[in-house]
């Protein structure tokens, strides 16, 4: 007998589900389907090129910032721009917000109330203590505002940035406004520490339940950032055998050439694989081939991190771990962007647009991610989006697949398989409205 | 008062500026928002619904229907769902069969033929445009909403000089630059649309230094008005602020692509834009 079991998803940016595929008792695969689409590849053929950093930015309203600053540095590579380094600083500001703000809220909003068996992080639940839930989601708050905060400073606009320009930034950053924020920082690192050394034990008691699990099957790591500071993008992107037994480096106009890309008939999103094996991108990749986080509560977290752990560490519950890390370490990383000097010096370069195609490459939180522009007489003739999602989407399928085993046996289905499809899901922080754009 | 967050074809970023007023809220009260909370539906005690996002698919569709018949009040939050925005820009002419007939290819949810506003399916009680509108007026709608009736221009809050001696004549094409951050952007000869576009967002994009996109949609005294009233008024502006081309000026709002489309227009495909009464609008 076979038996299809479907699980809306939820906690997570957009809209998805889980498929669970039984047949006599025993689970044939799990799947994970994106059920959204706008078609940005589409649309955007024919709007000017100098259009999409505004535009592009709505593929997602969690990490727009990616967006905005992927497009004007594919628009650059086109017209062959390098914007002055004060620039950059500002722009790698922006990103330092943005992951302050997603990890925060993939943390606290998304999946502590897991951890904490309730269904949201705002004390609409009765199995625990509305006070209790209500003093963490305060905290929470407070720390992710430093985010959008940080967003906002760099960007402009809080949530679709719009300071990034082709040839630098539009405008600076007032020193004293930059002093400000080091003090609301400064602030708000003992509060984000206290709470993910809470979250921390929480996730242990989880592993206590359900086990640590990761599955043995091969996969590759995949990040785009510097070794020392994994907050900071470079321009190629590396491949990494999970049993470290190969590692590969390629640049972003060469994506085509290494990635295998495979469409499905019921999901709006694609897969991404690797020498045909599955990939897995986002805080956990970042956190295993890094060196260091280059910040000292970071690091103090990191070492810890690896005695208890391992490295490479492969266990699934452990992407969330990792974005807590990540969350000190953009907080401790922001502070000290902010004493450089931002306000005084040149800010954007001339630009004299051209026809061509350029690459843009950033590290947003999910992973890197690609834009790609074909420029025609001013106009997009083609754009493409290489999306970090869409890399994770086998790793997903395959650790649902892992998990589902677990609640599943020849006479019966566990009720807490629900719970535990949103567990893994919520591991990869996925985001659909970028997988489909 | 409990409400509810219904997410159809958007971006995710009204829900989160939603989510950065939080401290100010009280999300206790919070029954739905599958960003936030796991329920699977819309509960049957809500009293005010916000509906994030256009209607692109027949999912969309059906689960609008059901929420609507069990809130007591619906709001449409953000311009996706207010006029379809980016949501909605799978409509334009020339790319909409490719468009549809590539989405419509699996066992997906269906496309419907075009991407629609939520008051062309449901009553709505108000409206609240922006691109995604800013915090402070979800506070204002969730915690007073008599607070948010009078609404003026982008440049009110802005503050930026407009000297009239002053007067560029050529328009800056595509490439943005603050050259002094007390001058109006009009006036260093940018295409900035805050003259005519409401406030309440704070100018936030104006003021650190890029020209407003209008993605709040137009003041009180254009929005009963038709599109190209808006167009109309604008074009006059930049004849009284500039020296600039008025055909120029004319060409370059009016090119389908910009992206002030994306944020008012992106139904230009087919229909006229809903005209709606400005005491909804907020
Ligand atoms: S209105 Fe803007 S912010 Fe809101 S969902 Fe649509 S694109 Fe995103
Ligand atoms: S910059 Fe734009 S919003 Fe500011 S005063 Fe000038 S026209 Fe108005």
């Amino acid at each position: 007998m076979t038996t299809t079991i479907q699980f809306p998803v939820s906690r997570i940016e957009g809209h998805a589900k889980v498929i669970v595929d039984i047949s006599n008792g025993q689970v044939r695969s799990a799947r994970f389907l994106a059920q959204e689409y706008r078609g940005f590849e589409q649309f955007l053929q024919g709007m000017p090129a100098d259009q999409m950093p505004v535009i592009v930015p709505r593929i997602c309203g969690v990490c727009s910032t990616s967006h905005h600053i992927a497009a004007v540095e594919a628009l650059e590579d086109a017209y062959g721009v390098t914007p002055p380094d004060i620039a950059k600083k500002i722009r790698h500001l922006m990103m330092v917000g943005q992951l302050v703000q997603n990890q925060a809220t993939s943390l606290f909003f998304f999946t502590m109330p897991d951890k904490l068996q309730a269904t949201s992080i705002f004390g609409a639940d009765e199995n625990l203590g509305k006070e209790t839930l209500g003093s963490i989601s305060k905290k929470a708050m407070a720390i992710r505002k430093i985010g959008t905060e940080l967003i906002s400073l760099a960007g402009g606009q809080f949530i679709h940035p719009v300071k990034a320009v082709v040839g630098g930034v539009v405008s600076g950053i007032d020193r004293d406004a930059a002093a400000v924020m080091q003090e609301k920082i400064k602030k708000a690192l003992p509060l984000a520490c206290n709470l993910f050394d809470e979250y921390w034990k929480l996730t242990e008691k989880l592993a206590e339940t359900v086990g640590h699990w990761e599955g043995d099957d091969p996969f590759y790591y995949m990040v785009a950032v510097d070794k020392h500071d994994p907050t900071l993008p470079v321009d190629y992107i590396t491949m990494q055998r999970s049993d470290n037994s190969e590692t590969v480096t390629f640049s972003a106009a060469d994506y085509a050439e290494h990635l295998q890309f495979h469409r499905v008939q019921d999901s709006f999103s694609s897969k991404t694989s690797f020498n045909d094996l599955p990939i897995r991108a986002n805080s956990l990749a970042r956190m295993n081939l890094i060196e260091n986080p280059g910040t000292p509560i970071a690091t103090g977290y990191l070492e810890r991190f690896r005695i208890e752990f391992g490295t490479p560490a492969h266990q699934i519950l452990l992407f969330d771990l990792c974005r807590g890390i990540e969350l000190i370490n953009g907080l401790e990383r922001a502070n000290s962007l902010l004493s450089e000097n931002l306000q005084e010096g040149e800010m954007n370069v001339p630009v004299t647009p051209r026809d061509g195609i350029g690459y843009g490459l950033v590290e947003a939180p999910r992973g890197p991610l690609i834009h790609n522009f074909h420029i025609k007489d001013g106009l997009i003739e083609k754009a493409g989006f290489v999306i970090p999602t869409v890399h994770n989407n086998f790793a997903i399928e395959q650790a649902l697949t892992t998990m589902a085993k677990r609640y599943v046996s020849e006479d019966r289905i566990d009720l807490g398989l629900d719970k535990a499809m949103g567990w893994v899901v919520r591991a990869f922080d996925p985001c659909i409205a970028c997988a489909t754009h | 008062m409990r409400f509810a967050v219904l997410q159809l074809t958007g971006c995710a970023g009204c829900e989160v500026s939603l989510l950065n007023a939080g401290d100010e809220l009280n999300l206790a009260n919070l029954a739905y928002m599958p960003l936030l909370v796991s329920a699977h539906d819309v509960p049957e005690d809500v009293d005010v619904l916000l509906v994030t996002g256009g209607i692109r698919t027949d999912e969309d569709l059906l689960k609008l229907r059901d929420s609507a018949g069990k809130v007591k009040k619906i709001i449409a939050v953000g311009t996706c769902a207010i006029s379809g925005g980016v949501a909605g820009l799978g409509d334009r002419h020339d790319i909409r069969e490719h468009f549809l007939a590539q989405a419509n290819k699996g066992r997906v949810p269906r496309m419907l033929p075009k991407c629609s506003p939520i008051d062309t399916e449901v009553e709505v009680d108000n409206y609240l445009p922006g691109c995604p509108p800013v915090p402070e007026l979800y506070i204002k709608l969730l915690n007073d909403p008599q607070s948010l009736k009078t609404t003026s221009i982008v440049c009110k809050e802005c503050g930026r000089k407009k000297p009239k001696e002053i007067r560029p004549d050529t328009l800056t094409a595509g490439i943005h630059k603050d050259i002094d951050p007390e001058l109006c952007l009009v006036k260093q000869g940018q295409l900035c649309v805050g003259t005519s576009t409401r406030n309440g967002c704070g100018a936030i994009c104006p003021r650190a230094g890029f020209p407003c996109v209008g993605c709040r949609g137009p003041s009180n005294n254009l929005i009963e008005k038709d599109a190209d009233a808006w167009f109309e008024s604008l074009i006059s502006i930049f004849r009284r602020m500039t020296d600039i081309d008025p055909v120029l000026i004319s060409e370059a709002l009016k090119s389908p692509h910009f992206a002030l489309f994306l944020f008012q227009f992106s139904d230009y495909a087919d229909t006229e834009l809903e005209k709606r009464p400005k005491e909804k609008v907020l």
